[in-house]
């Protein structure tokens, strides 16, 4: 066992035999450390099987090297690695003993018995949607299998969208490789982008300064606020709410407005570099950020006051959609979803990296049981902590600045940035100042199973309502 | 309910949106053929009420068999081509077609080129060319509102 520590980066790297590989997880889990993630690095003889293990603000990186293309399996104890085990077996050819059957995932092979889950049961029949769907929304495959209008099971078939763009990305300078983590999704286009920012900084040996801290924070918060402006909208339509779902998109059109007369993009695309922030907000620009907040706060706090008081939406949340605290926490769901199911888990809380200090806590509602309606609380709990947050970071003039050469370059960097959806991993590998590797685990990617199980036993017709409150994207998941 | 509906009488009024200018419309079908979701994002904005697209009788319909224009996102992934075809089959004829962002319009596409077809000019006839990256609510009303037809007298 080697052993490679770099406590600058809060980063622990730690190798295992192959033989051990399942203990090595066990008892990381037994530690009480968080899984976020599992991915095929290196290459060729020095190909390795990567697991991230969280705990607080540090990150445990395990790799143990295949035997031949074989692993054993840990979706038994840890099925939230499901996922990744079916990615890496597409991707990277790798097989895992125990994961039986290893269905595809990315693949999208023509035989269809292969992916999909058979049909059983008396009277159960299967409903087939997409990937085109009937709205604006990304092209994704459900396979429902229904009882009378009771869902048993939703068997999904994503990465229709795969662009391919991690691989694309090999090779590429570090700098430029961050167009692929930011347009791999426009929706978390600054999350990824400061992930992706973060770990090559770690890699670099970069410290990041207070300016560029608060700079980044910045526009992670404005770009929950479209975010969670634009759910709330979605949910509001997701019930047939015309008045709440407009109300909402007239407020998120005026924060998409303001980043653009912050930061030139609506999506606030291209406002992250690695090492260096050019943000430039004179006075004048803070301040008039600043009045208009105040009164997208007030108008917010008013619309969000009559979705309380519509029956025809309060009606439809209770009790739908249910994901328990113990489902949420054995799946190691992310974000707003894992919040709405009473977890504890919000990455801006061990963010040394980024402006939140000690003082910030995480939303929780005061009832996360899990449904619709704990999900739409926890985002309006959370847009008045972002107005309350934006109002501090406004509260100066933002200058531009660099990051600091700290200590030595290393190999991996890891970043974890909580984004609008919950926690976002970017992982860089490098080799000569060029990305030798990437991979990015966004928090949809964390949260689609957490969607599956909250879908089943419920009525076939509240599915684009329980879709709605995760609003998970399809983008970055597929990349 | 009310107070919603005053704030939004208020959005419309402080967006001062011309009238209407005759019966016309135009059904549209949206394909995201492998998109970033930030041209979904402009284009559900356009429904939005600084905007109301609507009101030009402008549609966004949920089958193609509907649809006069399908208008497509993305640099069309490989797995998405032969869906988008069967959506274009379906429609009914006069039909348009509409490349919505940079991507659709193969302009700085990222991506492996195993899973990239390309711009959408090499799977379909492209008749309306929306650039932007993503493209505003302005741009895209703009140029679906020059592709309906002439009033008929
Ligand atoms: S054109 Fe730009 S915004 Fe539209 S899908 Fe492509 S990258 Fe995203």
């Amino acid at each position: 066992m080697s052993l490679g520590v770099d406590p600058h980066q809060g980063v622990e790297r730690l190798s295992v035999p192959v033989s051990g590989w399942r203990e090595a997880c066990q008892s990381a889990l037994a530690d009480g450390e968080r899984f976020c993630g599992a991915f095929a690095g290196g290459s060729g003889s020095g190909r390795r099987w990567r697991a991230l293990f969280a705990r607080g603000a540090s990150t445990r990186i395990l790799s143990t090297a295949p035997e031949g293309d074989e692993l054993p399996s840990v979706v038994d104890f840890l099925p939230a690695a499901e996922w990744d085990e079916r990615e890496a077996h597409d991707l990277h050819g790798l097989r895992f003993r125990g994961h039986e059957p290893l269905r595809a995932l990315i693949a999208h092979p023509r035989d269809a018995s292969s992916w999909t889950i058979p049909v059983e049961g008396e009277g159960v029949y299967e409903i087939a949607v997409g990937p085109i769907h009937a709205g604006v929304i990304e092209s994704g495959h459900f396979r429902f299998h229904v009882v009378g209008e009771r869902i048993l099971l939703l068997d999904l078939r994503l990465f229709y969208k795969h662009r391919g763009l991690e691989r694309a990305a090999e090779g590429q300078e570090l700098a430029e490789g961050l167009v692929y983590a930011q347009r791999s999704c426009g929706a978390c286009a600054v999350t990824n982008s400061v992930s992706y920012a973060l770990a090559c900084e770690a890699v670099l040996g970069l410290a990041t300064s207070r300016e560029l801290r608060r700079a980044r924070t910045l526009l992670l918060e404005l770009e929950r606020l479209y975010n969670h402006l634009n759910d709330i909208a979605a949910i509001c339509a997701g019930v047939g709410f015309a008045p709440g779902n407009m109300a909402f998109a007239a407020l998120k059109e005026r924060a998409m407005r303001l980043n653009l007369s912050l930061a030139g993009h609506r999506f606030l695309f291209g406002s992250v570099e690695v090492g260096v922030s050019r943000l430039d907000l004179p006075s004048a620009a803070v301040d008039q950020a600043r009045g208009e907040l105040r009164e997208l706060r007030h108008d917010t706090a008013r619309a969000w006051r009559e979705i309380q008081f519509a029956p025809s939406v309060q009606g439809r949340l209770d009790d739908v959609g249910v994901l328990g605290h113990d489902d949420a926490a054995r799946l190691c769901a992310v974000g707003p979803v894992a919040r709405a199911s009473g977890l504890r888990q919000d990455t801006r809380e061990d963010s040394p990296a980024l402006w939140y200090g000690s003082s910030f806590a995480a939303a929780l509602p005061p009832v996360a049981d899990g449904d619709v309606a704990a999900r739409l609380e926890v985002r309006a709990l959370e847009l008045v902590e972002i107005f309350s947050m934006l109002e501090e970071l406004f509260a100066t003039p933002v200058r531009p600045d660099e990051a600091s050469s700290a200590g030595p370059s290393t190999s991996i960097g890891v970043a974890r940035v909580e984004s609008p959806r919950g926690e976002t991993v970017c992982v860089v590998e490098a080799e000569m100042y060029r990305v030798r590797r990437l991979h990015l685990r966004t928090g949809s990617y964390a949260n689609w199973p957490s969607l599956v199980l909250a879908t089943a036993g419920n009525l076939l017709p509240d599915f684009p309502l329980i879709n709605k409150s995760f609003e998970l994207c399809y983008a970055c998941v597929d990349r | 309910m009310f107070v919603l509906l005053r704030h939004l009488q208020r959005v419309r009024r402080e967006a001062a949106l011309p009238k209407r200018s005759g019966a016309r419309s135009l059904a549209i079908r949206h394909v995201d053929a492998g998109s970033c979701n930030a041209c979904e994002h402009e284009l559900t904005a356009t429904a939005a009420p600084q905007y109301d697209l609507q009101r030009f009788g402008l549609d966004i319909v949920a089958s193609p068999r509907h649809a006069d224009v399908l208008l497509v996102t993305g640099p069309v992934t490989s797995r998405m081509a032969s869906p988008l075809r069967v959506a274009y089959d379906a429609m009914p004829e006069p039909r348009l077609v509409a490349a919505l962002g940079d991507c659709a319009l193969g302009c700085g596409v990222l991506g492996a080129s195993t899973e990239i077809v390309g711009s959408l000019d090499a799977v379909l006839p492209v008749d309306i060319r929306i650039p932007g990256c993503p493209p505003t609510p302005q741009a895209i009303a703009a140029a679906i509102l020059a592709a309906t037809p002439p009033r008929r007298l």
